[in-house]
């Protein structure tokens, strides 16, 4: 009962601390509340539409023009231009007006209809990934078809049913299954795992924070006075409120993308609750570990920034883990969002069982309890270090 | 500045060390060899020969056979496997009937890159299956008919300025550019936090005969900025490009004319941020979750002409997006400087917008230090007095 009202008193002088210095605000709620609005409505068109490509139309007949009028007809591209020349098509590359063209040479047509297999080309810059793999899609398609359109006129002229058509055209047909996310939607992908990110990135940067402001101001002997000197319970007091706040922080932001957004999600809402809470817990206990190991304010920040900020490319969401060093692969078990992000995306994407997240369940209850290894040092910080700036 | 091991951190250790950091993440570039699952009901020549395709390309790798899709799915759930592929038992029959027949691709979402290996290996593996029967029913009698029959159009598929579709070739350029600003608004930001923290009201310009004006001040200080950074960007938009061998096409003079007012506007910004920071830790919350922000806003992750416009808006405030733009395609585009010349003219404008802040910042900033020494002067001036009174009283009562 003891140890309970003293945390209990603990918690109440953090939340004064929350109140007083408006950084905590900021960090707690705004600055979250901020990433997850911009990452949800900067993607919010789940595909990039409508993006400018160009045409060089040398032949200009009837059926160069109609390719031109199919690939302005797709959904991702918008046909912004036609150039006089190859030349000038990926000048306006470089000046950023288009993201790909299609080159169609003079001739085309008739070395078609004379069968004498004329070569159309299509051009797209891959500096931005997303947008070149988008419009090479549609150039693909569309000069695709136009090959096709050809053979089923020949076809159709040697008199072959319509079966037999799309028999000869494509014998093999792919029956594509984009299992939970079937719109290949950009938005579910990335922020579901960025918007985390950042939210963790502010629960790493203020564990560490609040438990170096207490030494910067000289506050930490009245901090653990209150506790009576028993350091488990002054941090328990310490990060109560803490983890409230970011846990109804992250609850709000699954509630607005699966409730709100209608993400798609296979897991149910028992998964979720077990994320959030792994995810607030294992963050706030790496934070506290890195203070403890270097109870210096601004170390223990950098340090907890560059792991925040690193564990972005690590978690392998944009660039998978499988593509990177052996030992890269190895050190990303040392990343909470890794962990995150692959228990995200097994129980809860995909709806598998939580067994077959076994090892990065474990491994966030790990992190969980780091800040055990480190409480007697940071108690010793708490009473005899001075602030270094 | 150099006595400061955070400032050092943050303008020395990070410059140098981040870009190597990122450029190990991303040496592979690509995925390849992606593992598969494969469950072949058909069993026959055909759907074997798919299976050895599918397994011989580059970017996909046949790592088990199971029975039927369950199994499959099991594989996919504890991350053995990323895709499946479903031959379905009528396979080949069909194919010999000439009807069409289909393959099942089952893509785990969870990753894009590995989503789309699957996918076009497989679409790759079956257009050339197809051509090949395509051709040995359509009874033509020279190679030549077989081709032109086959496909009557050839389509040659150019991919400039990134051939290889590296993931490092396209993000680390634009990480390059974003380091030199984030820390430099981060050493900056520090460097402002522990002069407030050091004076006794906290205010950002000290009392000194170096600190009389607002031109001196914001010049002195930006002139030590710049001649670090002037080594740091060298280093970041030379060095590293030829280190790792990212795209390098711009001669060094092109980079000249563009560092030179993205390093002066990156330091006006860093001036006018810093007003903001009360205590030196602050700047790390307020900096590091905005680079995320602008990654997204500079337009390499997310297409330009598919962010909104309030964004976009939000974009213009930053030179780390004109930056970003204009280095990629000076870089990594072969673009001439009249190519960029928008940007250009943005980050010139930034300059002057940022250093007429900063100006603005500084004034008030002096202003209110003038103003706390002066109440403290009156303070001072005040105690003397009474003490000369009390003393006075005391001497006049002696008497």
């Amino acid at each position: 009962m003891k140890y309970l009202n003293n945390i209990w008193e603990v918690a109440k002088r953090e939340c004064k601390i929350l109140y007083v210095n408006r950084i905590y605000g900021y960090c707690m709620v705004v600055f979250p509340l901020l990433a997850m609005l911009f990452f949800t409505s900067l993607m919010d068109d789940g595909l990039p539409q409508e993006m400018p490509v160009g045409i060089v139309d040398l032949d200009n007949t009837s059926m160069t023009r109609a390719l031109g009028l199919k690939l302005d007809g797709f959904q991702n591209s918008r046909v912004v231009a036609h150039y006089p020349s190859v030349a000038e098509a990926r000048k306006a590359m470089q000046e950023n007006e288009i993201y790909g063209f299609l080159y169609l040479p003079k001739g085309t047509t008739d070395n078609l209809l004379a069968s004498r297999r004329p070569t159309i080309s299509y051009y797209y810059s891959q500096t931005s990934l997303t947008a070149g793999s988008m419009v090479m899609k549609d150039l693909k398609t569309t000069a695709t078809l136009a090959a096709m359109g050809v053979g089923q006129a020949t076809m159709r002229a040697k008199g072959l049913t319509n079966q037999q058509m799309a028999t000869l055209m494509q014998p093999i047909r792919i029956d594509l299954h984009q299992v939970v996310n079937p719109w290949g939607n950009y938005n579910m992908y990335l922020s579901t795992v960025f918007v985390p990110g950042v939210i963790m990135l502010f629960m790493f940067l203020i564990s560490a924070y609040s438990l170096g402001m207490e030494l910067k101001f000289g506050r930490g002997k009245e901090w653990l006075g209150m506790a009576d000197n028993n350091i488990v319970v002054a941090i328990l007091g310490k990060y109560l409120p803490q983890a409230l706040i970011f846990s109804s922080i992250i609850f709000f932001y699954e509630f607005y993308i699966y409730g709100i957004l209608h993400f798609p999600h296979e897991g149910d809402m028992w998964d979720m609750l077990l994320l959030i809470v792994l995810q607030v817990f294992s963050s706030i206990g790496f934070g506290i570990f890195i203070f403890g190991l270097m109870p210096s304010l601004r170390m223990s920040m950098s340090i907890c920034s560059l792991w925040a900020v690193l564990s972005f490319s690590l978690a392998g969401s944009a660039f998978p883990m499988m593509g990177m060093d052996a030992s890269l692969q190895a050190l990303t078990w040392l990343f909470p969002l890794r962990h995150y992000y692959m228990l995200y995306q097994i129980t809860v994407f995909n709806g598998y069982p939580l067994v077959d997240a076994w090892f990065h369940l474990v491994a966030l209850l790990a992190f969980t309890l780091t800040p055990w290894f480190v409480l007697s040092k940071v108690k010793n910080a708490m009473l005899n270090y001075v602030y270094i700036p | 500045m150099f006595r400061d091991e955070g400032v050092l951190m943050f303008c020395i250790v990070v410059p140098l060390g981040y870009p190597l950091l990122y450029s190990w993440i991303y040496n592979n570039e690509t995925v390849h060899e992606v593992p598969v699952v494969v469950v072949d009901q058909s069993n026959s020549q055909l759907s074997r020969q798919f299976i050895r395709m599918c397994d011989a390309s580059p970017d996909v790798k046949v790592a088990c056979y199971t029975v039927d899709l369950d199994d499959a799915k099991s594989l996919v759930s504890r991350q053995v496997v990323k895709g499946i592929y479903y031959i379905p038992e009528d396979f080949a029959t069909r194919l010999n009937r000439m009807e069409q027949s289909t393959i099942s691709v089952y893509c785990d979402m969870a990753l894009m890159l590995t989503y789309k290996a699957i996918y076009q290996t497989a679409l790759a593996v079956t257009t050339q299956m197809g051509a090949a029967i395509k051709r040995s029913v359509s009874g033509n009698y020279t190679a030549r008919d077989d081709l032109v029959s086959s496909s009557p159009l050839n389509v040659e598929e150019v991919s400039i300025f990134n051939p290889a579709g590296g993931y490092g070739s396209s993000v680390i350029p634009a990480v390059l550019m974003l380091i030199i600003q984030q820390t430099l608004a981060l050493g900056v930001g520090m460097a402002a936090g522990t002069s407030r923290e050091r004076s006794r009201y906290s205010d950002l310009v000290p009392i000194n005969k170096c600190y009389s004006s607002v031109g001196r001040i914001i010049c002195g200080k930006s002139l030590c900025y710049l001649m670090i950074y002037a080594v740091m960007s060298t280093y970041l938009v030379i060095v590293v490009p030829r280190m790792f061998n990212y795209i390098h096409m711009a001669p060094w003079l092109n980079l000249l004319v563009l560092m030179i007012p993205y390093l002066l506007a990156c330091v006006f910004f860093a001036q006018t941020v810093c007003c903001l920071v009360h205590y030196r830790e602050n700047v790390i919350l307020l900096m590091v979750f905005i680079s995320m922000i602008l990654m997204f806003l500079s337009g390499v992750s997310w297409p330009q002409t598919s962010i909104p416009s309030y964004w976009q808006g939000v974009s213009w405030l930053f030179p780390s997006t004109f930056g970003i733009r204009a280095y990629i395609r000076l870089n990594s585009m072969g673009a001439t400087l009249s190519d960029v010349s928008f940007e250009l003219m943005c980050l010139w404008g930034l300059v002057v917008f940022y250093f007429a802040m900063a100006c603005i910042v500084y004034t008030v900033e002096m202003g209110l230090s003038k103003r706390h020494t002066t109440e403290r002067l009156e303070v001072l001036r005040k105690k003397r007095a009474v003490r000369l009174q009390l003393k006075a009283k005391k001497k006049g009562s002696e008497a």
